[in-house]
């Protein structure tokens, strides 16, 4: 399998009123094409500081971040937003949906930014949302849907500009068991379907069983780098 | 983005209403002042022209820098038959001028002697309307009508009797009498002092200028065809001895005195404006403010920094359009009723020498694409700043907002 993510070194180091704090002290890690992967640890462990450096949405202080075999800081601002809309897909805790476009409208956002027609944006909108179960709700507003509901087009979103790897930061902290396990399963299965490379930031037992890797840091360091079978 | 602009306007309503009303109140104060400004010196502009200087003069080359009794217009007849079939010309009046001294009783004055021709001022000027007493020329020879001012200074009145001391243009001294037949008012108090107005025969005859005239002044159909009229009638008579020159010259002075005043009016626009601005700038801040993790969310999907500047300068560029609509709808409606109502002024005030008691105000195109302009211009202008700082946010940090 190709590398999707290669770190080498990666630090960063937040300033917090003059006083230095390391949230990640030289990781480096390698993922997999196809992984469905868990950065697990206890809070302030930098999972999500890591997340957002090898995502490119955060600079590191120090070290290198290879993603599909770019380096991110050789990139300008604009290079990294088109290579963020046409390589990664995010799921986030808060949902994050645009309150002011309806749920097709949210979808398809991102095909509207790599320009593709709008016959095909409407039809890859419609075949996501069947598979996401929320065919027929394309014309609701955000506002007009559930947590749960809501999460989905997130991931809906994420994934219909077909991404080689979706980044996820606690996509199931604000559900329910119920509707989170749904979720997770249906992200599995599109893991399995496509290939598509998963990485979770996590603290929920539920999406760790389900991780066939795991990454444990502590004091922005990998504890523990655990690769389970399926 | 367009989409997204457009319905951020309605997510916060009230704040959307409360700038928009700052627009819009902005607007409407700013075209009525223009209006205002344009309705009051149009009104200036027509009784300085119309009831006195004309829209345009002729003149011998050079007169109007240094006048002289011996720069005369030959032929003026013809001339003012070329010039009445200019498209465009409603009236012409020829007119001479000279000093001299003009006596009644045992009281002598320095006077402008002014001759006119009374069928032609009366259809240029409205000079009949001027006369406050007595009445105006006859047909008969050595009638005098003298300006209100000067008639108190001689104590002289109607059936009274002038003498005036003038010099010819065959060098030797002329004098002649006059029988006073009129008082006029012509509205400008300094030439109310010194105008003694005869016929213009009487003048030609007292001046010895052998039907030779001064000026030509010419009352053109509408004041904003000054200058295409002007460039005709200079085309039509063709003479390099004659000078055509529009009002704006004539009274160089009385029009950089009022463009003078139009400064005073740009600044105090342009204070209206800046706190139309403040006032926008506080809400877009407000508003860039609360949609942080949102930007930043736009951001990480690959949203380029300038699309999200586009997003902030865009909602505020249709909150500003959406204004400009309603404020010109409110200002055109104002400047409208105050162009047929106008407002009496407590107390009357005098402009060059125009006494005016009620004012009144314009519809024009400026006073509606200036201030259309002006709110457009600064709304995008105070925008600038908000949608740079949305363009920078790091999605990181941002999405870590609530």
């Amino acid at each position: 399998m190709a590398p999707v993510i290669v770190t080498e070194g990666v630090t960063r180091v937040y300033s917090d009123d003059g006083v230095p704090v390391h949230a990640l002290r030289g990781i480096d890690l390698t993922i997999e094409r196809g992984e469905f992967a868990a950065l697990v640890g206890p809070s302030g462990s930098g999972k999500t500081t890591f997340l957002n450096v090898i995502s490119g949405l955060d600079t590191p202080t120090d070290g290198k971040v290879w993603l599909n075999g770019k380096l991110l800081s050789r990139m300008s601002g604009n290079a990294l937003s088109d290579f963020r809309r046409d390589n990664i897909g995010f799921v986030f805790q808060a949902y994050n949906l645009i309150p002011v476009l309806t749920v097709e409208e949210n979808i398809e956002y991102i095909m509207l930014l790599q320009k593709i027609p709008k016959a095909e944006r409407h039809e890859r909108v419609l075949a996501i949302l069947d598979e996401v179960g929320l065919g027929g709700m394309e014309s609701r507003k955000p506002t007009q849907l559930s947590g749960g509901q809501q999460q989905r087009v997130a991931i809906a979103r994420a994934m219909v500009s077909q991404p080689a790897t979706i980044m996820a930061d606690e996509p199931t902290a604000n559900l329910d068991s119920k509707i989170g396990a749904e979720l997770l399963d249906m992200m599995y299965r599109l893991n399995m379907q496509t290939e598509m490379t998963f990485i979770f930031s996590t603290h929920d037992p539920m999406v760790m069983a389900r991780a066939r890797r795991l990454i444990t840091l502590k004091d922005g360091q990998i504890e523990r780098d655990e690769v389970r079978s399926p | 983005m367009l989409k997204i602009a457009f319905r951020n306007i309605f997510r916060q309503r009230r704040r959307t209403v409360l700038t928009a009303l700052a627009m819009i109140v902005g607007f409407t104060l700013s075209s009525v002042f223009i209006g205002w400004s344009d309705g009051a010196y149009s009104d200036i502009i027509s009784m300085f022209t119309r009831n006195r200087i004309g829209h345009i003069q002729v003149h011998r080359a050079g007169y109007l820098d240094k006048p002289s009794l011996y720069d005369v217009i030959e032929g003026y007849e013809s001339i003012g038959e070329k010039i009445a079939g200019v498209d465009g010309v409603e009236a012409w009046t020829p007119r001479i001028y000279s000093a001299g001294l003009g006596s009644v009783g045992d009281k002598t004055m320095g006077v402008q002697i002014i001759g006119v021709d009374v069928g032609r001022e009366v259809k240029a000027t409205q000079f009949d309307r001027k006369i406050t007493r007595g009445a105006i020329f006859s047909d008969a020879a050595r009638e005098a009508i003298l300006g209100v001012g000067l008639a108190r200074i001689l104590k002289a009145d109607v059936g009274r009797e002038i003498v005036l001391v003038t010099q010819g243009t065959d060098g030797a001294i002329a004098n002649d009498l006059y029988t006073i037949i009129g008082i006029a008012k012509s509205g400008d108090k300094a030439t109310d002092r010194m105008a003694c107005y005869l016929h213009i025969n009487d003048a030609q005859d007292l001046l010895v200028l052998n039907g030779r005239v001064h000026e030509i002044a010419v009352i053109a159909e509408a004041l904003d065809r000054v200058p295409k009229i002007t460039a005709a009638i200079e085309a039509q008579i063709n003479d390099a001895k004659l000078e055509v020159s529009p009002w704006q010259v004539v009274a160089k002075s009385f029009y950089r005195a009022m463009q003078a005043d139009r400064q005073g009016d740009l600044i105090g626009r342009m204070i209206i404006m800046l706190i139309v601005a403040i006032g926008v700038l506080n809400t877009v801040l407000m508003s860039v403010l609360e949609r942080t993790r949102e930007y930043g969310v736009l951001k990480a999907m690959g949203t380029k920094p300038s699309q999200i500047f586009g997003v902030v300068v865009a909602e505020v560029t249709f909150i500003a359009l959406g204004s400009i609509i309603i404020g010109a709808m409110c200002g055109a409606s104002l400047n409208y009723l105050l162009s047929i109502y106008g407002i009496s002024l407590p107390q009357e005030f005098s402009y060059g020498g125009i006494v005016f008691q009620t004012m009144y105000a314009a519809v024009t195109v400026r006073s509606l694409a200036i201030p259309a302009v002006t709110v457009l211009v600064s709304a995008i202008f105070v925008s600038l700043f908000p949608a740079l700082r949305a363009a920078r946010i790091a999605p990181a940090s941002a999405m870590r907002t609530h």
